[in-house]
């Protein structure tokens, strides 16, 4: 039992999560989908429709939110950031020309953390692209070099660079894109699971026509 | 140019060590303006339910920040106590910090929340929107039949002169499109 703790918290595939940021907001989102609707079901001071509604309706927040970071956020943040810092702002810094995109710096990074040299160099030798050709094709003499090396370069500014996007993304998409996408969501997802009336949807759109005619 | 520097010192940190916390945070910190704006923005509710749930979001989030931090420092410094080898105790810092992150999202922040924000929001007076004990709409308004006795009283309640007290109103007799 000690034993097993022990190896969660010294994982390193746990602690390439942790550092992820795009992987450890979306655990996050998930536990808080649990998490939230949970304590609602359990909360004894509110009546039993009541708690069903605030309950179904914080999972479909959170679910659309996970939905919308996932499907939006992560593809463009993560390529458009390591675009944006390989060509303005680490324009003059040496580091960036290496990778073509963020999938080989992060390849050559996790070479890079084996702390074996000869791992690392019987890795390369082995993997193969879709295409046929070996991985190691793609790596110049630089980097060939730095994983030879016993403790090679990392180039963690490229990695920061990538999870300042990230974070820029995760804080876009979830505190301002992902509340109004799931505004427009959650109320038709509510009905169609009989847990709202029509007729509240219906006062609403009149009482807006009211707001507005007034 | 010394907005790139530190953009490019931000980097260079981040990427040394991503602490799970940091992104958590500033999500909680954008997240605890936004959504009681976006609510205050709807047109759809009362002012007095718009009032109750903005400040019901921005106290969920303004208590998610320090919990956030503190659920993942501590996890942090426990686990670095844990090993003497310096390589583990590392890896294992950064670990419990994510651990100590997704306890506060899983089981911290709900719980302070639920056992907190009520007793607040009573303390400053705010009530939460009671739809069960609202007085409820005339089923069929357009049917209401309107009485003598019931017209004097519109009268003298309401700042408003009812049409049912225009003179040339027909008082008798027979009646068109029940008016």
């Amino acid at each position: 039992m000690i034993n097993g703790i022990s190896s969660l918290i010294t994982s390193s595939q746990l602690a390439n999560i942790a550092q992820n940021t795009t992987q450890s907001v979306a655990v996050e989102t998930t536990l808080k989908s649990i998490g939230r609707p949970g304590f609602i079901l359990i909360d004894k001071d509110i009546d039993a429709d009541t708690k069903q509604y605030a309950a179904a309706k914080e999972f479909l927040y959170q679910a659309t939110c996970l939905a919308v970071y996932m499907a939006l956020i992560v593809p463009i943040f993560k390529k458009g950031g390591f675009k944006l810092a390989k060509n303005v702002i680490f324009k003059d810094t040496k580091g960036f020309e290496h990778f073509k995109d963020v999938k080989e710096y992060m390849h050559y990074r996790k070479l890079a953390e084996n702390p074996s040299v000869k791992n690392r160099m019987s890795t390369l030798n082995k993997e193969i692209l879709s295409e046929g050709k070996l991985v190691k094709e793609k790596y110049d003499d630089t980097l060939l070099a730095e994983l030879e090396k016993k403790e090679p370069d990392k180039f963690d500014y490229v990695k920061g660079a990538v999870e300042l996007s990230n974070i820029v993304g995760s804080v876009l998409g979830l505190a301002i894109l992902a509340p109004q996408v799931s505004h427009a969501f959650i109320h038709p997802a509510l009905r169609f699971l009989g847990l709202e009336d029509k007729s509240k949807k219906q006062n609403a759109a009149e009482n807006k026509k009211l707001d507005h005619t007034a | 140019m010394a907005f790139n520097e530190f953009i490019q010192r931000t980097c260079k940190k981040l990427g040394e060590n991503n602490k799970p916390t940091y992104v958590v945070m500033a999500i909680a910190a954008v997240k605890g303006i936004c959504r009681p704006l976006f609510t205050m923005m709807d047109t759809t509710e009362s002012p007095e339910t718009k009032k109750y749930t903005a400040l019901r979001e921005g106290l969920t989030e303004a208590i998610a920040i320090p919990a956030y931090w503190a659920c993942g420092e501590l996890a942090g410094k426990m686990a670095k106590r844990m090993f003497s080898d310096k390589g583990l105790a590392k890896r294992a810092e950064k670990n419990m910090m994510f651990i100590g992150v997704c306890a506060a999202a899983l089981f911290v922040i709900p719980g302070v929340c639920s056992a907190v924000i009520k007793p607040m929001m009573d303390a400053i007076g705010l009530k939460a929107p009671d739809q069960k004990h609202a007085p409820k709409p005339a089923e069929n308004p357009q049917l209401t039949v309107i009485t003598p006795a019931n017209n004097r009283l519109t009268k003298l309640t309401s700042p408003y002169t009812s049409m049912h007290a225009f003179q040339n109103r027909p008082q008798s007799g027979l009646r068109v499109g029940g008016l």
